[in-house]
């Protein structure tokens, strides 16, 4: 009974690696090489339409501009800012893109 | 000088006959004279009426000039009113707030709005009828008093079939209204937030990002019945950058009242573990609070492509002596390839010291995939939106009941926020808590 148990775990551990194993190549099949920079030329900052689509459909369907009203815009994204523990900086981009096609 | 006299009478004589009216008819007639008369009298009426209309407009013109006063009176008054209420807002303005408005603040800073979802269902398990049900109506109370500070409150509402105190069927149904949540979030920081109140546990992702409408499939994984959703206390959370390409760390760290014992003879038996209660509102059931945390590494390589991990766990005593612990460790995993797949999951392992099992590991995990045919480039319109959902979970509370189960499902998204889902569940469940065998149901999930 014991050596069945600790056969069952050792199977479930090893599909949950192999698991791990087909998502990290993946995603490291999927990862665009690395480019070399130029010293001089700094990181290109994300707009708010790249973080939305970043941040805003990993839990949920995109939710439009249009739905909401620029306060209530910046009352959800403060509720998101702390649900999903968005960094600040982002969750302010997020916003003021949403609030450039705000519902009246 | 006759002459002279002559003609100086003859001239007197013509000068006086110039002089002189000639002598008129003596006579006027009848006609005449009372065409005059009756003119006289008219004009005589005529200037009786004037006379009257003049008095009259004399009494009017005194009214209006006793009007004219007294518009005047009443002029003064409020002139006076107005001087009162101006100095009093010049002496109101000089007053210092508290804390002052920001300046160049134009719009209105307190804000509500109301969030959440509902569910309606219809099932069968395997060896009960089926039926519909009002899975859920949970709304989300946000209250924003300015950029720094929100107020947020969730509730659950359900109708279930009344049941007498022994279990039994009993007639009619209630409403269970069930908070889920609330708590007081203030935004210290870029880097750090205020938790405190009953909080969505950060023990895993799944409790903060669970909402019916979030989850395509209806029920939860049966792992998650190990660990309390939420818990009163107070939290420090927050994120940090890094670089410019989204990526991030993710922390929480929090302080909880913790599970408690059921028993009311303080035993600490695996029965009586209560994960939902000692919320507060009598001193805490044991001695010291519980504690615990999450980091998460959040890294993507570009929208829609990313990976995240996270472990998280929480220890703290559970029994009224304070003598037993219930720890908690999860290890969650979330990863997105396209717009169309995802694969997220959970390993979950809990440690019980008990009264009568010593120490006992439930534990458990789930992995669910979910694939959107849009992705195929089909172009056919209700093909394009539909997702379709699978799931493997596993409990095993080790006191010798294991349930596994398979779900497979669908999403069809009627609007952005309108979902149809349907699933079924094969589940393999054995032991002394054995859960009842294959199900299936259908939802319709809203999220507003």
């Amino acid at each position: 009974m014991r050596s069945t148990l600790i056969n069952k775990r050792r199977v479930v551990l090893a599909g949950a690696l192999a698991l791990a194993c087909v998502c990290l190549s993946v995603v490291l099949a999927h990862a665009e090489p690395e480019k070399k920079t130029d010293q001089k030329t700094a990181p290109k900052k994300l707009t708010g339409a790249e973080l939305y689509a970043i941040n805003c459909n990993r839990c949920h369907p995109e939710r439009y501009a249009t739905e909401f009203t620029s306060a209530q815009w910046q009352t959800i994204i403060t509720h998101m800012r702390v649900r999903a523990n968005l960094p600040a900086a982002q969750a302010k981009e997020i916003l003021k893109f949403l609030k450039e096609d705000a519902g009246n | 000088m006759k002459i002279s006299s002559f003609f100086l009478g003859a001239t007197a004589a013509c000068v006086l006959g110039v002089a002189l009216p000639p002598r008129a008819a003596a006579m006027i007639s009848d006609e005449d004279f009372n065409a005059l008369k009756s003119m006289v009298t008219n004009q005589d009426q005529r200037i009786g009426q004037l006379e009257k209309s003049h008095e009259q407009d004399q009494q009017t013109h005194e009214q209006d000039q006793q009007t004219i006063q007294q518009l005047q009176q009443r002029l003064g008054e409020t002139q006076t009113l107005a001087t009162n209420a101006a100095q009093k807002a010049d002496a109101a303005a000089k007053i210092q707030p508290i804390k002052p408005i920001p300046s160049g603040v134009m719009s209105a800073l307190h804000n509500f709005t109301l969030a959440g979802d509902a569910e309606v269902q219809f099932g069968k398990s395997q060896g009960q009828h089926s039926t519909f049900a009002l899975a859920d109506f949970a709304p989300i109370f946000l209250f924003r008093a300015n950029d720094n500070v929100l107020f947020e409150a969730g509730f659950d509402v359900t109708l279930q079939n009344n049941t007498d105190q022994n279990g039994n069927r009993a007639a009619g149904s209630s409403t269970a209204v069930n908070l889920s949540f609330a708590q007081l979030d203030y935004l210290y920081n870029d880097y750090v937030t205020l938790v405190a109140g009953d909080m969505l546990l950060p023990l895993g992702t799944y409790s903060e990002r669970s909402a019916g409408w979030l989850n395509k499939i209806p029920d939860d994984p049966l792992v998650r019945d190990l660990l309390p959703g939420s818990g009163v206390g107070a939290q420090l959370r927050g994120a940090v950058p890094i670089g410019q390409s989204g990526q991030s760390l993710t922390y929480s760290i929090y302080g909880a009242n913790g599970p408690s014992s059921s028993s009311t003879n303080g035993t600490a038996n695996a029965s009586d573990l209560d994960l939902g209660g000692n919320v507060g509102d009598t001193p805490n059931w044991h001695a010291n609070p519980s504690g615990g945390g999450r980091i998460g590494w959040f890294y993507p390589w570009k929208p829609h492509y990313d990976i995240e991990l996270g472990v998280s766990g929480q220890s703290g005593e559970w029994s009224d002596s304070g003598n037993r612990l219930w720890s908690a460790a999860v290890v969650d995993a979330a990863v997105h390839i396209s717009p169309y797949f995802e694969v997220k999951g959970e390993y979950i392992n809990t440690w019980v010291q008990t009264d009568d099992t010593g120490t006992i590991h439930p534990n458990g995990g789930w992995v669910q995939a979910g694939y959107k045919l849009a992705g195929l480039n089909l172009d056919l319109p209700v093909v394009n939106d539909i997702e379709l959902v699978s799931r493997y979970d596993a409990m095993n509370d080790n006191l010798g009941t294991k349930t596994d189960r398979i779900t497979a499902g669908f999403v069809y998204y009627l609007t952005n926020t309108l979902l149809f889902e349907g699933d079924y569940e094969w589940l393999h469940s054995r032991g002394p808590a054995a859960l009842p065998s294959n199900e299936f149901v259908v939802q319709l999930s809203y999220g507003f």
